[in-house]
């Protein structure tokens, strides 16, 4: 029993807060862009809205269509119990747990694409093989980040990395802390279709990945899909956040703010970043991700410098 | 301080690899005014305890001459001959990023075993510079334009600076002022080789070349 409540809090966690910051991304694009906005609560009433809808299926479509959205929706949901919130610790947690974590989020993206490739739509074709071809990339950068990080923290496990045992904030490894970070940002940018890489708004075919390849779902899948969507973006900048404010500032409450005040700016810094950049071309994202994977590279050469 | 040296040390080799990965020339240009800007504050945090008019000058000169006036007339130099297209790398953008990684990490191998005299504010400043220097001397083996293998000169100089400034207290200003005015002469040189060149291109049948136009590199 012990054992299994914090699960269920930190899966608890993660489904009640990811929207709002979701919608705060949102809301700071509309205001850059003049407009009053959605409200912040806006992405509750989508999922809620599309869990009260029927899905339906296409009749070219088999069981791989129908198990993606669940299977994608638990993995990233046991990516997030990997890693810790400020100050709640990761339920699981064990030396060598970032590999179940890259791989989690691997099987995420390859049930996603394997029911966009399900569905026998050539658009859909295209954004699973441009997802399949970014992600060789991110995964790169992905592994790079976390071997700078093990080598910062002489920790293989994800929860102790970027948790309060970590020695960064003010060490002689701030600046491979720097790079780690930025890199990292360029990869939750990256990873979460935000946009650099991917309009999240737009649905023309020509300019996006992941919207295309959920464009056949429909009701509770892709209400399953949204919600998978919005915890993944809020684990990725749990990990940001938690890089940079390690946590244990001694009273529980203190620690609490000041890591719901890391979301926000994070959240809003995407906002930010969005509403300040257009998107790359497609065949420069590439480039963008192996700038993340240069910056994770050097940051992990100046953790073994400084060491 | 020591982190701020460290921050911008590691600013200017990102700022180098930026350079490596743009594809545009203007945009070049303005990744090295921001890298000369980052290296004229670097003398600032070097002796922030105990600030010198000698610091203050470099300061001073260092900004005015590498981050404002030669972008100024690099921009300039290209906007006289109208070629703001695309650069083109003889390696491509994915393997010049990835040579400039793997040219980081020599840099850093070089400078583990590299014993100079004095003592250091900061053990990233000379890596750092070595790395730039590198990247400087790739950026000008790698690109076809007379401009941008210029920028590859010019950022091979910030990393030679930057060199000099973790020798700053054994040196006599003179040698920095030196480096700087260096520059300035290169530069202004190259850009007179730089109009005749394009003026001698201009006049050249350039039908193969309006061929490819609008094919990404």
């Amino acid at each position: 029993m012990n054992g299994i409540l914090p699960v269920f809090a930190h899966l608890a966690i993660v489904m009640a807060l990811s929207p709002f910051f979701f919608g705060v991304t949102a809301r700071v694009k509309a205001v850059f862009a003049g407009r009053v906005g959605p409200p912040l609560v806006q992405p509750y009433f989508d999922i809620v809205k599309l869990f009260r809808k029927k899905c339906v299926y296409s009749r070219t479509t088999t069981w791989v269509f129908r198990a993606s959205p669940v299977v994608v929706l638990a993995a990233v949901m046991a990516f997030s119990l990997t890693v810790p919130f400020g100050e709640i610790r990761a339920p699981l947690g064990f030396p060598g747990d970032i590999l179940l974590a890259a791989y989690l989020l691997a099987l995420a993206r390859f049930f996603m694409i394997a029911a966009a490739m399900d569905t026998g739509s050539s658009m859909e074709g295209l954004g699973a093989s441009r997802e399949a071809f970014f992600s060789c990339f991110s995964e790169l950068a992905l592994f790079m980040n976390f071997i700078a990080l093990a080598s910062c923290s002489g920790n293989i496990s994800l929860s102790r990395m970027i948790g309060e045992e970590m020695p960064l904030s003010g060490g002689t490894l701030t600046p491979a802390l720097i790079l780690v970070v930025s890199s990292f940002f360029i990869l939750l940018l990256a990873e979460n279709c935000r946009i650099p890489v991917d309009d999240p708004d737009t649905h023309l075919e020509l300019t996006m990945i992941h919207e295309v390849m959920v464009l056949d779902h429909s009701g509770i899948d892709l209400a399953y899909l949204l919600v998978a969507q919005t915890a993944k973006l809020f684990v990725f900048s749990a990990i940001v956040v938690q890089m940079i404010v390690p946590g244990a500032a001694g009273d529980r409450a203190v620690g609490i703010g000041i890591y719901l005040a890391g979301m926000m700016f994070v959240s809003i810094l995407i906002g930010v970043v969005e509403s300040c950049m257009a998107r790359l071309r497609l065949d420069r994202v590439k480039y963008l991700l192996l700038i993340s994977f240069g910056l994770a590279f050097f940051g992990f050469i100046v953790s073994l410098w400084r060491k | 301080m020591a982190i701020w040296l460290d921050a911008s040390c590691i600013l200017i080799v990102f700022f180098s690899l930026a350079i490596i990965s743009t594809y545009r020339t203007v945009g070049m240009i303005r990744v090295f005014a921001l890298q000369s800007f980052v290296l004229s504050l670097t003398p600032l945090f070097m002796h922030a305890d105990a600030l010198s008019v000698r610091d203050a000058t470099l300061f001073v000169g260092t900004l005015a001459l590498k981050a404002v006036l030669v972008p100024y007339i690099l921009t300039w130099a290209i906007r006289h001959v109208s070629m703001r297209a695309e650069t083109k790398s003889i390696i491509g953008l994915g393997a010049s990023i990835m040579g400039g990684t793997l040219l980081i990490a020599g840099a850093f191998w070089v400078a583990s075993s590299l014993k100079l005299p004095g003592t250091q504010v900061s053990d990233l400043i000379i890596p750092c510079s070595l790395a730039t220097v590198l990247m400087g001397f790739m950026i000008m083996v790698t690109r076809y334009r007379a401009v941008t293998q210029v920028l590859g000169y010019l950022v091979m100089e910030n990393g030679i600076f930057l060199f000099a400034l973790s020798l700053f207290d054994a040196m006599p200003l003179l040698i920095e002022m030196g480096i700087l005015l260096d520059i300035f002469v290169a530069v202004f040189i190259m850009a007179i080789v730089i109009n005749h060149i394009n003026e001698e291109f201009e006049s050249a049948p350039a039908a193969s070349s309006y061929s490819k136009m609008g094919e990404s590199p």
